[in-house]
């Protein structure tokens, strides 16, 4: 349902477009008011004309500026009204939320945009908590997960498992709230003011929760892209298929060993290397 | 009767749960035995997480079988420290640095000086000593006398968690019943009674 000013908005739209300025009305050429012998009078008419169209001007542009305040504060109350009577939805339905998120995005709203710095955010504001809320409850989870199983898998962890072990969770108390792995990327981002250290990184056809500040070299991408893959690496495999010298291949897996991020099996015919990281998925 | 001699044979008890890390092949591994130190791996941190799993596994193992007493090198052959579908063991030497772990965690006391044999407390005596004195108490036995045997092989037992208990953890959660003044134990040898109040 349309709100009453807009059709008021629109018949004036429809007027012609007034000016403050008379550089574009029509001015009687000097030649044609000689012949019409029309004097002085008429300067002084052409100024008040110009002067009647720039106050009507003024008042147009200040009956504009009046409307889009209103359908402006019409907008933010609905929007405010929309996530407070959808608070339920938003926090239970990740679709939902996913789809809200969007819409925020593409209107510019940034639902955890922090309302402390830069003179505040009135989205988040007028938002109300239930949207920030959500992510930074689960931007919490998502930070115990990674710590807790930091020391298996050296603070590298799919966003796929973090998800399935934050349901799990949820399954053993009793709640259900769903959760995508949107929900986990956003929550990450929301943890980015912090500068935590948390980051999200591609891997090979994975996302993975960075949640130890330490970048991994080219290498180290490389290998653990190819223990996705493969499940293990050994060192002969890297020698072969990438073509790496001996020396290269020890660094590497020497690296990611004492990072905790793979595991060593000695009982294979030659050693091989695990990673937890990527373990659970082919279990 | 004896736990250990049975152990091969024993279906999976459905409240055994395993470790998700027990596919893991990299999880039977402590470290490589090269002589080359960068290959003492995995690092410290790895194998304490590694070594915390292995506890928490021996001991709901144990509590799934009923196993008081686990005698080192016949458990290195079952599904304890032996995953055969992935054709991974967890060897001698590093199940006995676990056990000796678990050991100054109070989880387990070794039985004599060989170390062979381990008793696994999968419930500390005094859990036992209270598990004990709840069911004499629920089951209105107070004042009355018990032998050991009773308690661990009797009848009345047989729904018990401390069914079949191994004597040596029995007496010690005896202890902690008699310290408490809840109990008594009198007797000698195979004809020890307790009489609790």
């Amino acid at each position: 349902m349309p709100h009453p000013y807009c059709f008021h908005f629109i018949a004036l739209q429809l007027l012609p477009k007034p000016h403050p300025t008379n550089s574009h009305i029509p001015v009687p050429s000097p030649v044609l008011n000689m012949r019409k012998g029309v004097g002085l009078g008429a300067l002084t008419r052409n100024t008040q004309t110009s002067q009647q169209y720039a106050s009507h001007g003024q008042l147009l542009q200040k009956s504009h500026i009046d409307e889009l305040t209103t359908q402006l504060s019409v907008f933010q109350a609905s929007l405010a009204q929309f996530s407070r009577t959808h608070a339920k939805d938003i926090r239970s339905n990740p679709a939902f939320r996913a789809e809200f998120a969007r819409m925020c995005t593409a209107i510019g709203v940034d639902p955890l945009a922090s309302s402390s710095n830069r003179g505040g955010s009135f989205w988040a504001e007028m938002l109300g908590t239930s949207v920030n809320d959500f992510y930074f409850e689960l931007a919490v989870r998502v930070v115990e997960v990674c710590r807790r199983t930091r020391q298996e898998n050296g603070g590298l962890i799919a966003i796929a498992e973090v998800r399935e072990r934050i349901m799990r969770q949820d399954e053993s108390i009793g709640g259900s709230n769903d959760v995508s792995e949107d929900d986990i990327l956003r929550a990450v981002d929301a943890l980015r003011p912090l500068s935590s250290g948390f980051a999200v990184i591609d891997l090979g056809r994975r996302q993975m929760i960075r949640s130890v500040p330490k970048e991994l070299n080219t290498d180290q991408s490389t290998v653990l892209e190819a223990i996705q893959v493969l499940g293990f690496i050994t060192h002969s495999m890297l020698r072969v298929n990438l073509g790496w010298d001996g020396a290269r291949v020890q660094t590497v897996i020497d690296d990611l060993l004492s990072d905790s991020l793979v595991w060593l099996d000695d009982q294979a015919d030659e050693k091989e290397y695990w990673a937890p990281s990527f373990f659970k998925k082919s279990g | 009767m004896t736990t250990t001699a049975t152990m091969f044979t024993k279906p999976k008890p459905p409240n055994l749960e395993y470790p998700e890390l027990y596919e893991f092949p990299a999880f039977f591994t402590r470290y490589h035995s090269s002589s080359s130190p960068q290959n003492t791996q995995p690092n410290d941190t790895t194998w304490a997480h590694q070594r915390s799993i292995w506890a928490a596994w021996v001991l709901s193992y144990c509590r799934a079988h009923k196993i008081w007493k686990l005698q080192l090198s016949d458990a290195l052959e079952t599904e304890l420290f032996y995953n055969r579908n992935l054709n991974r063991r967890f060897k001698q030497r590093d199940a006995a640095e676990l056990l000796e772990y678990m050991v100054t965690e109070g989880d387990v006391e070794w039985e004599g000086v060989g170390k062979a044999t381990a008793i696994v407390y999968w419930r500390k005596p005094e859990e036992w000593a209270n598990v004990i004195y709840e069911w004499i108490d629920s089951t209105g036995q107070k004042g009355s006398v018990l032998t050991l045997y009773e308690i661990s092989e009797g009848d009345l037992t047989r729904n018990q968690e401390f069914h079949t208990i191994d004597p040596y953890v029995l007496r010690k959660a005896l202890d902690f019943l008699v310290k408490r003044s809840l109990a008594q134990v009198f007797g000698a040898n195979e004809e020890m009674g307790v009489k609790f109040f």
